[in-house]
């Protein structure tokens, strides 16, 4: 046609444009997309044309168009089964904004607005297709993440702020969109609820009040939880449905509570594993199972150990010597040092306690017991430790592993945990970790390592919660006594009282004042594996002086 | 011409056509613009010519992309440089609104 002899057909001015590309593209421009949007739309196409054109090659069939579309990009990509909608492009943008700035601010990001919102990583987890320990890893301590996967994971966070601000807008308190948009209704499954820090400490203190809060009570609870998750969320009070899962009702409110009750009661029946329980104005009867079992049980234990490793001292199985008050070394390895009250409960202890464990108070006569490092009956022991007694009004509790050589082959670490609501004492925070060391631990003869507690304790015993535990360290490990985390000050938390250094020569001196023998070997520290630098202070007293003025109480580690 | 096609749009059917009222103010208008209406039916009509065939399919591009944005399509030939364009509502068998502003919309772009 004529056409073609004019200029036509030739290449137009812009580069390697034909008139009719250019017209093309203009038109294109003109049509409302933005150039940004079609150069993507340019690179994704060629990607999937590219994808499809392999795998047509290699199967020369026509199902291969989707196939091939599934792997270029990773298949999961299933989040960015947006809702079509314009916000698409939007989303998409702020996406891509997102893969420019730094990963680990980014990281930061989505890690602090998934704790703002209760996020549990299992939603990230399933619709972006992310390695769960690689996403934790990510967010966490920012470990690198490719491109895609980012991309994966901003596309996820970006959707998901879509979601909950239009879960809040359309705050229809029928919670039906909640419903909808939620989880992935495929599953049917909604996130796990999840307490929020704001609602829990709105809960303690509750507790703290009054263990048994009548149906009102806990409505109001469940009020104010709502208000202060919607607060801590940046969004006015009113708007529940934007909770979505993570609503606090008044159904929640009571589980709550009843497990705190039972997560008390069993508590204390651990702490009760002692001939003391019956001290107790509430016996529990299962209370004088609980030490005979435990008692029976470090025996066994103890016997195993003791035989080989004979200390000076005699048959002692971890005796705890208490100045004042001498306790039968040899019966109980396991001393409840707890004389506190042990509301009666059944013998399962509530599942939180499994998590948690909580630190119980001992008086410092009663309170000794010997941890076993054995691990299911460690655990559910609980606090069951050994304690140093020391001055009898002091409390201490010293964490003691007793490390059965032979008998024991798992490293127990027991963690204690603050009591939130000590009855009058002070907040007690304790954690305390400790690590029986195998076979090599039970030949030394360590010296004896005492935590001393500070003398502020107070002198009553019932109520103190003491978490001890034996620790029996190595010698060796002697020096790590400042990042034991094992021995744990129960009563207080004053930062002073930190002298390890001193304190760990004092302790490897100590001798006992009291008849009972103490061989060097009683004690053997084993260093925890907790992050123990906050238990440091807690583990040593602060003086070497009081040191030696409390009866050294000494876990004999192997219980000759 | 125009066929709604698919899409969330309203159901196809429900477009009116022009009142007569409308017509009378419309018409005019779009006669003024060369544009005329057609015997035998109710439509509009117009030609248009371009320096080249890249300028006629460059429009042709650009009234494409606007007509599957209104969900509203010309009835068209083009050879060369020439573009015939007829516009109707098939839906109510006859001019509406969309013929109007599609037209508009055709005008202007020609003169790109």
């Amino acid at each position: 046609m004529e056409g073609d002899e004019r200029a036509g057909g030739a290449k137009a001015r812009p580069g390697r444009l034909t008139a009719l590309q250019e017209q093309l593209i203009w038109a294109l421009l003109e049509s409302g997309l933005s150039k940004d949007i079609l150069v993507q739309a340019v690179g994704e196409m060629e990607k999937n044309r590219a994808s499809v054109g392999v795998e047509r090659g290699e199967r020369g069939d026509g199902e291969s168009s989707e196939e091939g579309e599934a792997d270029f990009p990773p298949p999961i990509f299933r989040e960015i089964e947006k809702l079509p909608a314009d916000e698409v492009s939007k989303l998409r943008t702020e996406v891509d904004q997102l893969l420019q700035e730094e990963p680990w601010h980014v990281a930061k990001m989505v890690k602090s607005y998934m704790q703002q919102h209760n996020l549990p990583q299992r939603e990230v987890v399933e619709s972006t297709g992310l390695n769960q320990s690689h996403l934790s890893q990510h967010l966490n301590k920012g470990t690198p993440m490719k491109n895609q996967k980012r991309a994966a994971l901003y596309s996820w966070y970006v959707k998901k702020q879509y979601e909950i601000s239009q879960q809040f807008t359309n705050a229809k308190h029928g919670l039906t969109m909640v419903e909808e948009q939620g989880e992935e209704t495929k599953k049917g499954r909604r996130n796990r609820f999840k307490w929020g820090p704001a609602s829990l400490q709105i809960l303690f203190q509750a507790y703290e009040r009054q263990k048994n809060p009548s149906k009102e009570e806990r409505e109001g609870l469940v009020e104010e939880c709502n208000r202060a998750e919607c607060l801590q969320r940046g969004v006015s009070p009113s708007q529940l449905a934007g909770l979505g899962s993570n609503l606090v009702t008044e159904v929640r409110v009571y589980n709550w509570f009843a497990n705190r009750r039972k997560e008390d009661a069993f508590k204390h029946r651990l702490s009760l594993d002692t001939p003391y329980g019956n001290q107790s104005a509430s016996s529990n009867p299962a209370l004088p199972a609980s030490p005979e079992h435990g008692v029976k049980f470090t025996q066994q234990m103890s016997c195993d150990t003791v035989s080989s490793a004979r200390s000076n001292g005699g048959e002692r199985a971890g005796r705890l010597m208490v100045s004042p008050i001498q306790l039968e070394p040899s019966h109980t390895l396991l001393e409840s040092h707890n004389p506190k009250l042990v509301s009666g409960s059944g013998p399962l202890p509530p599942v939180s306690t499994l998590t948690s464990l909580h630190s119980l108070s001992a008086s410092p006569a009663s309170s000794q017991s010997l941890i076993m490092a054995s691990v299911p009956s460690v655990m559910s022991l609980g606090e069951s430790s050994l304690l140093i007694g020391l001055a009898s009004t002091q409390p201490q509790t010293v964490p003691v592993i007793n490390n059965m050589g032979g008998g024991f082959t798992t490293l127990q670490p027991i963690s204690f945990q603050q009591q939130l609501h000590a009855s009058h004492q002070q907040p007690i925070s304790q954690q305390l970790q400790s690590h029986m060391a195998a076979s090599p631990l039970m030949a030394t003869m360590a010296q004896l390592p005492y935590h001393m507690y500070k003398s502020d304790s107070p002198p009553y015993h019932s109520s103190s919660l003491l978490s001890q535990a034996m620790v029996i360290a190595d010698s060796s490990s002697l020096g790590t006594l400042t990042s034991l985390a094992a021995v744990r000050q129960i009563l207080t938390t004053d930062p002073e009282e930190q002298t390890d250094p001193p304190l760990q020569e004092d302790s490897m001196h100590l001798q006992p004042h009291t008849p009972v023998p103490v061989s060097s070997e009683s004690l053997e520290l084993y260093s925890s594996s907790q992050t123990t630098e906050r238990h440091q202070s807690h583990l040593l007293s602060p003086s070497p002086t009081d040191i030696s003025s409390y009866m050294p109480t000494q876990m004999v580690s192997t219980a000759q | 011409m125009c066929h709604s096609q698919g899409g969330w749009g309203p159901p196809a059917g429900k477009i009116q056509s022009l009142t007569e009222e409308e017509r009378a103010h419309i018409l005019p208008i779009l006669r003024s613009a060369q544009w005329v209406e057609v015997g035998g039916r109710d439509a509009i009509y117009k030609e248009f010519v371009f320096k080249d065939f890249n300028q006629a399919f460059g429009f042709m591009s650009r009234v494409a992309l606007r007509a599957e944005k209104m969900d509203h399509h010309p009835e068209w030939f083009n050879v060369y440089n020439k573009v015939q364009i007829t516009l109707s509502t098939h839906d109510c068998g006859g001019l509406s609104q969309r013929d109007v502003s599609l037209a508009t919309f055709i005008d202007q772009v020609s003169l790109m």
